[in-house]
């Protein structure tokens, strides 16, 4: 008499229960991948060829795109972001002090120039009224 | 990319944010009152608190004076215009009137000028001969005061 239902399995001298296992789906690629048996020969100076290939990708590669790579690298770094920060306020700090000397230097002339026309009321006139 | 922009951008507000927050800090306080002047001359001349306050005792009371008479003296240039300006459309002087705004002037002048000298010979009085030095490299466009004072 013919079997024709599920196929049993039987496990002898193991506790595997290989009924619970379903069988996996097949793939697409499957028939594909149990054709690609012989694996080709590489062709002569593969790692030659690559590495001429990098050499020219490094060689055409625009010089200001170099420059603005080593600079975002410069700029991942931790210690030269944080240095870069450090230096702008310092940049800062210094061009005020600049500033306030420039002004104090100008307020100075401006203010002697205000006392000038306080203790001096001829001041304004022309030097040839000046004499009494 | 993304961290590069922001740490310029970090290091720009830095920047603007040191820069003016020391400006406004020592930014100098600038005033053309007479306190604010004698504020200016006890820093620049390193003057004590005795000798500040002997200057700003003989600014003050001359104060008053000195701006009438620097008021005079702008009336007399407007009154000088109206003579030139009567003398170019009539070509005519009235020279008694002349000679009265002249003598008028004349006196005005020496009057301000001895007010500046006496006032300039009472704050040099007070200082050290450095500060004097320097009070009147200060004063020395105010001439002819420099020649009548002493050294």
């Amino acid at each position: 008499m013919k079997d024709l239902g599920r196929p049993r399995c039987y496990a002898s001298g193991h506790n595997f229960n290989f009924c619970a296992m379903k069988p996996p789906p097949t793939d697409p690629l499957d028939p594909l991948l149990d054709r690609w048996s012989e694996v080709p020969e590489p062709p002569p100076r593969l790692a030659a060829n690559v590495w001429q290939r990098i050499a020219t990708g490094e060689k055409s590669r625009d010089p200001a795109t170099g420059w603005w790579l080593s600079l975002q690298d410069w700029f991942a770094r931790p210690v030269f972001a944080t240095g870069f920060v450090v230096a702008c306020a310092f940049l800062g700090l210094f061009l005020a002090e600049l500033r306030v000397s420039h002004v104090q230097r100008e307020r100075s002339a401006q203010l002697a120039r205000s006392y000038l026309l306080l203790i001096d009321p001829l001041l304004n006139t022309p030097p040839a009224d000046r004499k009494p | 990319m993304k961290r590069l922009l922001l740490t310029l951008a970090l290091g720009l507000i830095a920047g603007i944010g040191s820069h003016l927050a020391y400006y406004r800090f020592h930014e100098p306080a600038g005033t053309d009152t007479l306190e604010g002047q004698l504020a200016w001359m006890k820093t620049e001349l390193k003057l004590t608190d005795r000798q500040f306050a002997r200057i700003k005792e003989l600014h003050q009371a001359s104060h008053p004076k000195l701006r009438a008479m620097a008021a005079q003296v702008a009336q007399m240039q407007l009154e000088f215009g109206e003579f030139e300006r009567s003398r170019r459309t009539t070509d005519q002087v009235d020279f008694l009137e002349f000679a009265r705004f002249v003598e008028i002037r004349r006196n005005l002048n020496r009057a301000c000028l001895d007010s500046t000298r006496q006032l300039v010979l009472a704050s040099a009085e007070v200082m050290t001969p450095d500060q004097r030095q320097q009070y009147l490299a200060l004063v020395a466009n105010a001439e002819p005061l420099v020649g009548s004072l002493p050294n």
